[in-house]
């Protein structure tokens, strides 16, 4: 770019040809220090000018970002949105003085809370004597019951009555599926709907899951609580279904007349042409 | 931005010139120092790149449009759930700091006799200044991480934050909130008491359970198929080396992720 610069203005004698190839739009002299720095200006060049000469994939990665840049654009002039320089208010002092409160208010609590309820500390190890109740922290509580699930190991009639997964692996794997299924939620679930009331079925679903993680949490303590074993388990599949159901069928009995009032603002706002 | 030549870059005839502030002419002074060893200039359109970027024109949110600012506004709290567990984890990693000065992760005998990892709880909370606060604190502000974390995942998923374009961050944060986990798993382990030392035996049980490679985890995480000084020192390196850098900066990556997108709010 340099060499490009120093070369028109050697040939000035064809102001013409210097006009058409100078790129930094003003009489004033280009920089002599060799740093090849203009001034961005409306005839700066644009990313794909600059790079026609490269090839593959980083060509293919500029004439992208061209059509991006382009499509951002179009949206922006299209758009009857009131543009501001800055979203929303500003970061200082507004939003860092609501920031710094609700730390120091929440780092307070934590504080209380270690203060007034202090940790227990078990006895040493000693793999001699096994407790009466083995438990991992409360948030594994789920993880914890989902290795109790022998009873669902199907048994293999073609295996001769064997089952194929040894009860622990089948726990084991329990906690694969149920994280894969949380994660590919995004992947199934599409659209716009975003409240629980305009997609009562996803909603549904998430609560018989919180039932879920709290009835196999219980079912992890099963040798502490006073239910009779088999009503426990069938009560830990059965209960997050229940709640489920009852949340899928208020939530469609919601929809109506909330969608009316979200509409109803919506269309006061802007009204229909 | 003018290239003509205005005179012999005499920085400190121009200074002197110039009616400058004690603040304004020391701030100058070491500006120019640096900027003549690593030429800062190079650099300036980067920053003005970023100022741009930052400062970058949007369109009105979809609550200011539509006024929906009272019904917004009135869940802040399940909003700053995330951000609450960040500074819980911050917490959390300040006190945690402080106790491994006096932790050992050592002599891990699973006798009934306290070990010296166990003593050396003891000691933090018997004898050393407030140590029985600051573990109570590092113990706390974990349990509250985790609980953060998630009811954010929870007001995530019955808010539809996850949808197209989140679903990455969306992965991004089971990986967290999986990791969280483990963090507090290798913690619960490192005291060698009772619950910590059975705790530690499911997850021996549930490694080698794994087909195939179960037997490389258990070595890999547990240093053997028995409870061992090497599984103590292998749950310490975890929960204060490998830990503490891999989720920072997943969390880094997840905040950053949500700076770019925005908030998502609900319609």
């Amino acid at each position: 770019m340099t060499e490009d610069t120093n070369t028109t203005t050697d040939a000035s004698h064809d102001p013409a040809d210097e006009r058409e190839v100078r790129t930094d739009g003003g009489d004033e002299e280009v920089s002599a220090d060799g740093s090849g720095i203009v001034p961005p200006d409306d005839e700066t060049p644009t990313w794909s000018e600059r790079k026609t000469r490269t090839q593959g994939l980083s060509r293919v990665t500029y004439e992208y970002f061209e059509r991006a840049r382009r499509e951002d654009q179009d949206l922006r002039q299209q758009s009857s949105y009131v543009e501001r320089d800055v979203l929303a208010f500003p970061a200082w002092p507004h939003e860092m003085i609501r920031n710094l409160a609700l730390t120091s208010f929440f780092v307070g609590l934590i504080v209380m809370l270690a203060a007034l309820v202090p940790p227990h500390l078990p006895n040493p190890a000693d793999s001699g004597t096994t407790p009466a109740v083995i438990l991992p922290d409360w948030y594994l509580y789920w993880s914890f019951g989902l290795l109790k699930l022998g009873p669902l190991n199907p048994e293999l009639s073609l295996l001769g009555g064997q089952v194929l997964l040894a009860d622990r692996t089948y726990g084991v794997l329990a906690n694969v599926v149920v994280v894969g299924a949380i994660a590919i939620v995004p992947f199934i679930n599409k659209g716009s709907a975003r409240r629980p009331v305009e997609q009562p079925f996803w909603a549904a679903v998430g609560v018989g899951g919180v039932m879920f993680a709290f009835t196999i949490a219980v079912l992890a303590v099963k040798n502490i609580v006073t239910i009779y074993e088999p009503l426990l388990f069938d009560l830990t599949f059965l209960s997050p279904l229940v709640v489920a159901t009852i949340t899928y069928a208020i939530l469609r009995s919601m929809r109506e007349g909330y969608m009316f009032d979200l509409n109803r603002r919506y269309y006061r706002l802007r009204p229909p042409k | 931005m003018s290239l003509e030549r205005k005179d012999e870059y005499d920085h400190d005839a121009w200074m002197q010139k110039r009616d400058l502030t004690a603040v304004e002419s020391i701030y100058l002074t070491v500006l120019i120092y640096l900027d003549k060893r690593l030429r800062i200039v190079d650099y300036l359109e980067l920053l003005e790149d970023l100022y741009y970027k930052v400062n970058m024109q949007m369109p009105k949110s979809h609550t200011e449009q539509y006024n929906l600012d009272n019904k917004f506004w009135y869940w802040y709290p399940l909003y700053a759930l995330g951000s609450f567990s960040t500074i819980a984890y911050v917490v959390a990693a300040i006190s945690g700091a402080l106790l491994g000065f006096y932790y050992a992760p050592a002599a891990a005998a699973a006798n009934g006799e306290p070990s010296v990892a166990y003593n050396s709880i003891l000691f933090i909370m018997g004898d050393l200044n407030l140590g029985f606060f600051l573990r109570s604190l590092h113990r706390w502000s974990a349990q509250i991480m985790v609980a953060a974390v998630f009811l954010h995942m929870l007001r995530v998923y019955f808010t539809g934050a996850y949808k197209e374009p989140r679903e990455l961050n969306w992965i991004l944060g089971i990986v967290l909130i999986s990791l969280t986990m483990v963090f507090g798993y290798t913690g619960y382990l490192l005291p060698w008491s009772q619950l910590s030392f059975w705790a530690g035996q499911i997850g021996v049980e549930m490694s080698l359970s794994v087909p195939l490679v179960g037997e490389y985890v258990a070595q890999l995480l547990f240093g053997g198929y028995t409870l061992t000084q090497a599984t103590l020192q292998r749950m310490y390196i975890l929960h204060v080396f490998f830990l503490p850098f891999i989720v920072t900066l997943l969390i880094a990556v997840h905040i950053g992720i949500v700076w770019m997108q925005g908030i998502a709010e609900p319609h």
